[in-house]
């Protein structure tokens, strides 16, 4: 009896995490093509620099403040398209700066194709084993936390060299929290897709800014 | 007032705010969290070698 328990209550427990890795795969592709698309909108309309930044900003509170209160239901779900393309939104002024650059389209098309290989890679890599990456969380936070002091300084200091370094650090640590955030939603960590799919999506969207800086910076353009 | 410091100086804040933010998960994590052993370690100090490996054959072909 006690096994058969047991064994009911596994298999529920797979049965959970499968609907979550579902769900948050589903959001995450719906999000990533409507980012996309506000992405280009931004691209074809040309906001001005301070329309971006207004658009970030509210794109960080909106996931921030607002989609805390609503992860557990389905208005969760609008929350997350709003902010997620609002973010997208923001993008359209970088990416017409960097398309014009000479070889502008090569940077922006490798970055892309660059941010999918890393994230699936990663991703595939986790599914496959079922390895568990959590003890990683304190070193990814406080990595992030470094990061963001070094960035606060070089928005002031605009020193080149230490923005590479800061573009670097993102890109390893986004592919670090790819790890840690996949291996909680298989491993029953995370069992909220929402937030599930907002952390994810985070994580590309950001791998994808600063690999697109690092290649503008190392492609001689 | 120079016009680049009104795009500076909220983007500043709302990163020190960030980081405000983020401490208190960083402690969760570093109290709380489990603690990877060596092969664990080497395992994630691999994959990052193969990010950066790949990223570097993306500057390659982003140069020509």
């Amino acid at each position: 009896m006690l096994n058969t328990n047991t064994i009911t209550r596994s298999a529920e427990s797979a049965l959970s995490t499968n609907r979550v890795l579902r769900n948050t795969y589903a959001l995450l592709a719906a999000t990533l093509l409507f980012s996309g698309v506000m992405a280009a909108v931004s691209m074809a309309v040309a906001p001005p620099r301070g329309m971006s930044l207004v658009c970030t900003l509210g794109a960080l509170g909106v996931l921030m403040f607002l989609l805390p209160k609503y992860e557990n239901s389905s208005a969760g779900v609008g929350i997350v398209f709003l902010g997620t393309g609002l973010l997208g939104f923001g993008l359209g002024p970088m990416l017409n700066a960097y398309a014009s650059l000479p070889n502008g389209s090569t940077i922006v098309a490798t970055a892309m194709g660059g941010t999918g290989v890393i994230f699936l890679a990663l991703s595939a890599y986790v599914l496959t084993t079922k390895k568990t990456f959590e003890f990683m969380g304190g070193m990814l936070f406080v990595g992030l936390i470094v990061v963001f002091g070094a960035a606060i300084v070089n928005i002031f200091a605009q020193i080149p060299a230490l923005s590479l370094v800061i573009s670097s650090a993102i890109v390893l640590l986004m592919s670090g929290f790819i790890l840690f955030d996949t291996s909680r939603i298989v491993n029953g960590g995370e069992t909220n897709y929402i937030r599930a799919t907002v952390s994810m999506f985070l994580n590309i969207f950001n791998l994808f800014t600063s690999l697109l800086h690092l290649l503008g910076i190392m492609s001689d353009d | 007032m120079d016009s680049n410091l009104w795009f500076q100086i909220p983007v500043a804040l709302v990163m020190g705010f960030m980081i405000w933010r983020m401490i208190p998960a960083a402690k969760h994590w570093l109290q709380n969290g489990p603690k990877g052993s060596s092969k664990e370690w080497l395992s994630v100090s691999m994959m990052m070698a193969a990010v950066v490996l790949f990223v570097t054959f993306l500057i390659v072909v982003v140069r020509g």
